[in-house]
């Protein structure tokens, strides 16, 4: 470090500062982005009230993120080169005082979290990780080159943006959905025997277990990617050089605003995912967070993490395949799909513009400031749009209206609350 | 497409233990609720003995696999693998 010009270790820690306040900030979206995975369905079924299922999540995701006792450096080595295999940055990045790397990390970071606020602002569920990615991806084509992109890796395994990213969003939904329908089938069957499946508190229970399994599995795997984000831009910056450890004030910070992200509740997608695609009753509700919580927990263990967003969509979906009789609204699962094939292009280009922008400024402090501003500006142009058509605690659950899209009705006053919310 | 072969094949193995716990589980915590829930045809009676010990297994195994599937969290979280030697579950380093 001291053989660095001083000048440039100056402007290495002002982007690095930025590096982290943004990133908490992706932290944030990510958590209220993803509330709706484990939380949708109960929301809906009234297994649970808005806020009591908002708050449980996000105790659990904050039990989980701080579960992350081994956090893997090397997150963004499955889609782009700034890292070695340890972890460390490459030293070829670091001539300018790691500023050059920072860079392109706070560009992406900037790039996914707008694509995560667009998303939430039309209600539609996305992979937070794939909008980190396209961020990451899109800023190191124009900062590093395509070569600078890990597009498939050596193919001696599983590796790179189409190995990691693309194929496993094409599988996630058609594995967990057939999961999920299957087993609601099952639940269907076997409880025919009885009087009103829909109302035995029994698949209540059932289902605030299953959700509660995939919201503690939410958490030591989403908290981790940031805790692994900041720890390579301090390690870039100089200011750590362990490649085992995060430091715990990085874990620390990176829970607490995952969890309140998680209680913020992202309602609109909380609405899209319990209304908008399937009526969902208690047992479909539990067959989904099961079929959700065994894919994302065994694709894990085996070593190709689905996105949970992915998985929980295609588990919903496949919940309303299963049941006899049920409704599918295959219009909004067609948007969603949309939004998830441009999602790593769009996140990508946001990066991409970030970085030509902080670069064409000199690459420096003025730079990094200047798109961060974007950012801020950009966030409160789409939370100033949101207020125009607000979803909350009180309307998540009205009816579904076919006519206008995710939070788009007018005065929802008259319609008739949802009987199972006291 | 080798990358595409590799990845047919995870998935594969993916789907096939995901449907044994993601929908056997759901079912096997359904068969436990009719269990308890059916009563002989018109009368008040609770379930029949036979039954309830068939509802209560049922709830025991599905707590039991999701007491693993907590465990396996928790390992991921701390660097370890969970490992099935002789249908036991013990902790390994990754």
């Amino acid at each position: 470090m001291s053989r660095r010009n001083s000048g440039a270790v100056t402007t290495a820690t002002v982007i690095l500062l930025l590096v982290v306040v943004v990133a908490l900030a992706f932290d944030f979206t990510n958590g209220f982005h993803d509330t709706a995975n484990a939380m949708a369905t109960s929301i809906a079924t009234g297994a649970l009230t808005p806020r009591t299922a908002v708050a449980l999540s996000a105790v659990l995701n904050l039990i989980g993120a701080f579960l992350s006792v081994e956090v893997a450096l090397t997150v963004t080595n499955a889609v782009v080169k700034i890292q070695d295999a340890s972890g460390a940055p490459r030293p070829e990045l670091l001539t300018d005082g790691g500023s050059g790397l920072l860079l392109i990390v706070l560009a992406g970071l900037i790039g996914g979290i707008v694509w995560n606020l667009l998303t939430w602002l039309l209600g539609l569920p996305s992979s937070s990780s794939h909008a980190l990615f396209g961020g990451l991806i899109g800023a190191t084509v124009v900062g590093l080159g395509f070569g600078g992109v890990n597009w498939n890796g050596d193919g001696s395994k599983i590796d790179g943006v189409v190995g990691k990213v693309m194929l496993p969003a094409v599988m996630a939904p058609l594995v967990a959905g057939l999961v999920a329908a299957v087993g609601t089938w099952l639940v269907y069957r076997i409880a025919r025997g009885i009087s009103g499946p829909d109302t035995n508190p029994g698949f209540r229970w059932g289902q605030i277990g299953s959700a509660s399994l995939v919201s503690l599995a939410h958490g030591t795997n989403d908290a981790q990617k940031t805790m692994g984000v900041i720890t390579l831009a301090l390690i870039a910056s100089g200011h750590w050089s362990d490649t085992e450890n995060v430091p715990f004030w990085v874990k620390a910070v990176c829970a607490v605003a995952i969890a309140l992200g998680t209680y913020l509740g992202g309602w609109r997608i909380i609405r899209t995912l319990g209304k908008g695609l399937v009526e969902i009753a208690p047992p479909q509700g539990m067959s989904a967070e099961g079929s959700s919580a065994a894919v994302i927990l065994v694709s894990s263990h085996m070593g190709l993490a689905l996105s949970t967003t992915h998985v929980a969509t295609g588990s919903i979906l496949g919940s309303g395949v299963g049941k006899p009789g049920a409704e599918v609204r295959w219009r909004v699962a067609g948007r969603m799909m949309a939004a998830w094939l441009i999602t790593i292009p769009a996140a990508g280009l946001v990066g991409a513009l970030m970085w030509v922008i902080g670069d064409l400024l000199g690459g420096g402090t003025l730079g990094a400031v200047t798109i961060t501003l974007l950012l801020v500006v950009a966030t409160v142009a789409m939370w100033l749009r949101s207020r125009r058509e607000p979803v909350n605690p009180d309307n998540v659950n009205d009816e579904w209206d076919p006519q206008s899209e995710p939070g788009s009705s007018g005065d929802r006053s008259d319609s008739p609350a949802s009987p199972t919310l006291a | 497409m080798h990358t595409l072969a590799l990845e047919l094949q995870a998935i594969w193995r993916i789907l096939l233990i995901s449907l044994l716990l993601g929908a056997g589980l759901p079912a096997l915590f359904a068969l436990g609720i009719r269990a308890l829930a059916l009563t002989p045809e018109g009368s008040d009676s609770p379930a029949s003995p036979g039954a309830r010990v068939l509802g209560y297994t049922c709830f025991a195994v599905v707590v039991l696999v999701v007491l693993l599937g907590i465990a396996l969290i928790v390992a991921s979280g701390f660097g370890q693998k969970l490992e099935f030697s002789g249908g036991l579950p013990s902790f390994q380093p990754k």
